[in-house]
């Protein structure tokens, strides 16, 4: 507590030095690396002035603990290399959800956080807009953090989920080619188990793994509005719907033996240790449990993405779901450099292929090899998530509706009653709300 | 300055803090959570809407809240069970035994320990496939069991890690009264030819009474706030047969961003807890001196 009042408190006053003293025009400092680009953003300057005075201290709260006192050391100098009169302090926060909620309630936001969950409608009450960086036009999941066409959030990047897996276990098991429809998946998942490799690491007990199938739904359904639209359909859940198929691929990889031999005794980071070692062959989870695999011992090189199959069609289609949202607190003493700092994040930090995930800016290069070849897969399609719809997301938290306890259900119990119960649950949630 | 006037303000300084400490820390945001329970706040936004009796109300609407104050039985049986063995050991420890300060020691041991910790070192007993449980029956010819996975038991297992937890300070506890208990008497009876469970039956079980009834009030209320053990071993799992009171009102505010109905999951928890512990008292302890 102490700390964050001492880094509020320096953070004015640098602010205050930083604007009597200093006015070196940043632009000539940004001038040699992206000329263009900050060219546009001087002409579409709002209150904010951008590119004139990029000076004072800023505080970005992250929630990576474990890179505060290293990349994020580079960063802050490499930031401070390019604006000389500006200073940014990296501040990690621990269960960062729930903390800088509490950050927020009190008003003591740092300048640039990254977004928590919460309703879009919200966005104004807390940060400033975004639309004079220039990065609209290239940025990936412009409209998801935007309220009625104003950009308050930009992509820190972005994720797909598909099948990763240990290849020595694939060749150990005589699997040559990755499956590429449904049966395969089956007949590849039950020669690792005859070669007495756990096919599948699900981690039920934990829960939170199984999000996945939740992405293979709207994969499958092909539609990015495939939540919001509960709010239109008769059943909130449908029985034969995307996400009912998808949980029936579970439902039977469990039921035929293809996931840990007891589902209710799992354990995240012990199957992390066993898909490295090859005890276990895969994951259906998103691209950023690669390096995490890899720093458990495996080798870059023996660990594969693809596509999950998820039916017998042959065409592939995978979801693309952002990761935090930068945004700049709209009551920040030194808004033009935390807006600076954002824009300098996404364009030049790498921390978004640094951090394995498929980067902010569409036309970069993924350099993560297991990315960049399972964004190549020939003929396949790309889902880009629409963001919650706030009724919606409204109506789940007041019926108190947890997809992957529905996923959880799915395994031990038949999928009509279940998606029954749910869809009583939304009912009777939705009618409380009057919506 | 008059004696009376010394006495005063010497009682007020050393109030003062404690006092204004209590207020802060204990009334303050008890206060404030009741307030808060009859708003719909998310946690976050600066509006806080008052919606009057609406979250009581939809929380008595609800079997499943109350249901999970079922697992929470299995706590308070393993809590007696605790009780127990730990007033067998404090009587036993407070005699002529060689070593006893180290078995004092390592029985107490356990209430030191990080409450997370203890749950992790647990999860590795328990685990059904690599456990050291399951790895011993396994070599006495017993088939592995899902101790974790199991509805009918999980609350039972967790409940024994509870125990052997809180033991030691239950222990302790006792230990420290019968300590204080006067050795005259005891001398006394056994002059005129009292036998050992007479001693135990009318000398120290009385003398204890308090004692017994601080350690029973402990330990009901522990058994009603359980959290980390289910939270960190299970999740609630399988399928919320561990989830406790406390987990899910923790989910309510922060999973579901509803800290107004939390926050009257508490002050309901508040409630429950006096009304208990009211009724043990009549109950277990008569009425009283």
């Amino acid at each position: 507590m102490i700390v964050l009042v001492a880094a509020t408190i320096s953070a004015c006053g640098g602010n205050n030095k930083g604007n009597n003293g200093n006015s070196t025009p940043s632009s000539q400092a940004a001038s040699s690396e992206a000329p263009v680009v900050t060219e546009t953003a001087s002409a579409t300057a709002s209150e904010a002035g951008a590119g004139t005075d990029i000076s004072g201290k800023i505080v970005f709260a992250t929630n990576r603990t474990d890179l505060i006192d290293t990349k994020f050391k580079e960063y802050a100098e490499a930031f401070r290399a390019k604006y000389p009169n500006a200073e940014v302090e990296f501040e990690a926060l621990k269960d960062y959800e729930s903390a800088i909620k509490l950050r927020m309630a009190t008003a003591e936001m740092p300048d640039v956080i990254l977004i928590p969950n919460m309703p879009n409608a919200q966005l104004p009450d807390y940060f400033a807009e975004l639309d004079d960086l220039g990065l609209n036009d290239v940025i990936r999941f412009k409209d998801y953090k935007s309220l009625n066409g104003k950009v308050y959030g930009l992509v820190s990047g972005g994720s797909t989920t598909g099948i990763v897996y240990n290849k020595k276990a694939f060749e150990k098991a005589g699997i040559t080619a990755v499956p590429k429809t449904l049966d395969e998946f089956y007949a590849a998942s039950e020669k690792l188990k005859t070669a007495g490799i756990v096919p599948m690491a699900t981690n039920y007990k934990d829960k939170w793994p199984l999000y996945g199938w939740q992405h293979v739904a709207i994969a499958m359904s092909g539609n990015p509005e495939f939540w919001n639209d509960r709010l239109k359909q008769e059943k909130a859940f449908e029985p034969e719907g995307a996400w009912a198929k998808s949980l029936s691929i579970l439902k039977t990889i469990i039921d035929k033996g293809y996931a840990e031999k007891d589902i209710n005794s799992t354990n995240w980071e012990q199957s992390k240790k066993d898909v490295a070692s090859g005890r276990m062959a895969m994951y259906l989870l998103p691209n950023w449990v690669i390096p995490q695999v890899i720093e458990n011992g495996a080798a870059s090189e023996d660990v594969g993405f693809f596509p999950f199959p998820y039916d017998n069609s042959g065409t592939l289609t995978t979801l693309l779901t952002p990761d935090y949202f930068y945004a700049v607190s709209k009551n920040s003493k030194n808004l033009a450099t935390a807006k600076a700092f954002v824009k300098w994040l996404i364009e030049e930090s790498g921390h978004d292929d640094f951090s394995g995930f498929i980067p902010s800016i569409k036309t970069k290069q993924s350099t993560v090899k297991q990315l960049s070849d399972f964004l190549a897969t020939p003929g396949l399609n790309f889902v880009e998530i629409a963001p919650d719809n706030s009724d919606a997301m409204e109506i789940q938290n007041k019926g108190q509706i947890d997809f992957n306890d529905m996923a959880q259900e799915i395994a031990v119990s038949d999928i009509a009653g279940v998606f029954d119960k749910y869809n009583k649950k939304w009912d009777e949630a939705k009618k409380a709300l009057g919506k | 300055m008059s004696y009376n006037l010394q006495k005063k303000s010497l009682i007020i300084s050393f109030m003062l803090i404690p006092l204004v400490l209590l207020l802060t820390f204990t009334y303050y945001p008890a206060a404030r959570l009741i307030y808060l329970s009859f708003t719909s706040w998310d946690g976050y936004s600066p509006v806080k809407q008052w919606v009057g009796w609406d979250n009581y109300r939809t929380i008595f609407a609800n079997n499943e809240t109350f249901s999970v104050l079922l697992h929470n039985m299995a706590y308070f049986a393993g809590g007696i069970v605790q009780n127990v063995v730990a007033f067998m050991f404090a009587v036993l420890l407070n005699g002529k035994l060689k070593g006893r300060n180290v078995f004092r020691t390592t029985l107490f041991l356990p209430y030191i320990m990080n409450g997370v910790a203890v749950a992790f070192m647990f999860g590795y007993v328990f685990d059904t496939n690599n456990g050291s449980l399951n790895f011993l029956l396994e070599r006495i010819g017993v088939e592995p069991v899902s101790w974790l996975g199991t509805p009918v038991l999980v609350n039972f297992v967790l409940a024994f890690i509870s125990a052997w937890k809180f033991m030691g300070f239950n222990m302790v506890v006792y230990l420290g009264a019968l300590q204080s208990l006067p050795e005259d008497v005891f001398e006394a009876a056994r002059i005129d030819g009292a036998k050992g469970r007479q001693v135990l039956r009318y000398i120290t079980l009385p003398g204890l009474r308090r004692i017994i009834e601080l350690n029973l009030f402990l330990t009901v209320t522990g058994a009603l706030e359980v959290f980390d053990l289910p939270f960190v071993l299970t999740q609630g799992g399988p399928l919320n047969a561990s989830a406790t009171y406390v987990q899910k009102v923790v989910e309510t505010a922060f999973h579901y961003s509803n800290f107004g109905l939390a926050s009257a999951m508490s002050v309901i928890l508040m409630l429950i807890v006096v009304v208990v512990v009211s009724v043990q008292r009549m109950l277990v302890l008569g009425k009283g001196d």
